[in-house]
């Protein structure tokens, strides 16, 4: 088996960025899925260019998958065609697998981390942080799960190849998933009633603002419907308000 | 209405599906239809890793599919029953399995031979006949990619 070497690793990561480039209704993401593998291919067919045209075709076509996610799979086709598999295989392999990346990714980074990014950030805006402070603190959360999943599906692809399972398996994903939603709803509480709190001013309001927010940590942690926190905490909030005025 | 969604759709388990109409008809058991793969366990394995806790799938073949099916459409329980093909669409229908049934067009993208039917239909000649046969044997073929999206009927398709 042919090795992948550190630098071709670094193109596929730094390569893997462009995956959605050439997104169309007939192939999705599978244009960007051969551009990304093309480093590996050059090493297997070197010279050959014949080989090559037909591995390149054979990679062109439909494929799709959470733009993140895509690396798993890149690196574990990257594996098989080092391994010398079938093309039948590869071809069965991605089918099987492009759905799963997909739902996957919704999951975890559209459904959950991206919005919780986003309330941290407002959470830090509330609490008088200046504008460019938000923004820096919603792209470096966003993009630590962002950078992490894309170097990480790489090095699993490349590891597990066809077994790929195994890692996706493991509960990590959902556990993060969970978790990610959970502080999610919290913020929102948080936010609300930071929103709301700049109406108090006197000792008694801020006593029920701090309130407030305690009663936002607690019900945020139990109730896992961001939303039904979101219209609690606002209706404290116009409880506190309309105290103050 | 036990059999809740009938979907051809190459992606098979995909986000479409699970959230998109998972979270309109909330099944309590997905049922794969595809030959190949009711014999393939490392290719089901793959499939399975993308539905949410809770939900299982099942992978049969064309033909226990035909002979279960009265059985899923009696059930309480809420199916998606989901086909790679129109293929195994046609075979399904055979013996007129789908009378009465609503067969839904997902997702069958563009291949050699297919040609643009929808954004996210593309048919081949072969294929357009096949449907036709299956609205024949009493089914209501239509095309929708996800619940909010408009409903295309079988008769108001460009054919390919």
């Amino acid at each position: 088996m042919k090795r992948i070497s550190g630098r071709i690793r670094l193109a596929l990561f730094l390569r893997s960025f462009a995956v959605q480039g050439s997104w169309n209704y007939q192939t999705l993401i599978g244009t960007g899925f051969a551009y990304v593998l093309i480093p590996v291919l050059r090493v297997l067919y070197d010279g050959d260019r014949e080989a090559m045209r037909s591995a390149l075709r054979r990679h062109v076509e439909v494929f799709n998958s959470h733009p993140y996610l895509a690396t798993l799979a890149v690196g574990a086709v990257a594996r098989l065609e080092c391994e010398g598999a079938q093309e039948a295989l590869i071809r069965r392999f991605k089918n099987a697998l492009r759905g799963s990346l997909g739902s996957l990714g919704d999951q975890l980074v559209w459904a959950a981390w991206r919005p919780m990014s986003a309330l941290l950030a407002i959470v830090v805006l509330l609490f008088g942080a200046p504008w460019w402070a938000g923004l820096i603190v919603f792209l470096v959360v966003y993009n630590a799960l962002h950078l992490g999943l894309r170097s990480w599906g790489l090095q699993t692809g490349l590891r597990e190849g066809i077994d790929i399972g195994n890692a996706l398996r493991s509960p990590a994903i959902s556990r993060w998933a969970h978790w990610a939603s959970n502080t999610g709803a919290l913020l929102a509480g948080l936010a609300s009633v930071l929103a709301v709190s700049v109406f108090a001013t006197g000792p008694t309001e801020s006593g029920i603002t701090a309130l407030g927010i305690l009663a936002g940590v607690a019900l945020g942690y139990r109730v896992r419907s961001g939303i039904w926190v979101l219209l609690a905490l606002v209706w404290i909030g116009g409880i506190v308000a309309r105290m103050v005025v | 209405m036990p059999v809740a969604l009938l979907r051809v759709d190459e992606r098979l388990i995909h986000g479409q599906v699970v959230v998109g109409w998972g979270g309109h008809i909330h099944p309590d058991q997905i049922v794969v239809v595809d030959d190949a793969l009711a014999e393939s366990p490392w290719e089901q394995e793959l499939y399975v890793l993308g539905l949410p806790p809770g939900l299982e799938a099942d992978f049969v073949s064309v033909e226990d599919a035909r002979a279960q099916f009265e059985r899923w459409r009696d059930d309480p329980r809420r199916y998606i029953v989901l086909l790679r093909d129109v293929g195994s669409l046609r075979k399904l229908a055979e013996c007129g399995t789908l009378r009465g049934a609503e067969v839904n067009l997902g997702g069958v993208h563009h291949a050699a031979g297919r040609r643009h039917v929808l954004p996210y239909v593309f048919l081949s000649e072969g294929e357009w006949r096949e449907l036709e046969e299956v609205a024949d044997s009493g089914a209501e073929v239509s095309a929708r990619d996800v619940p909010g999206a408009p409903r295309v009927p079988l008769g108001d398709m460009k054919k390919p």
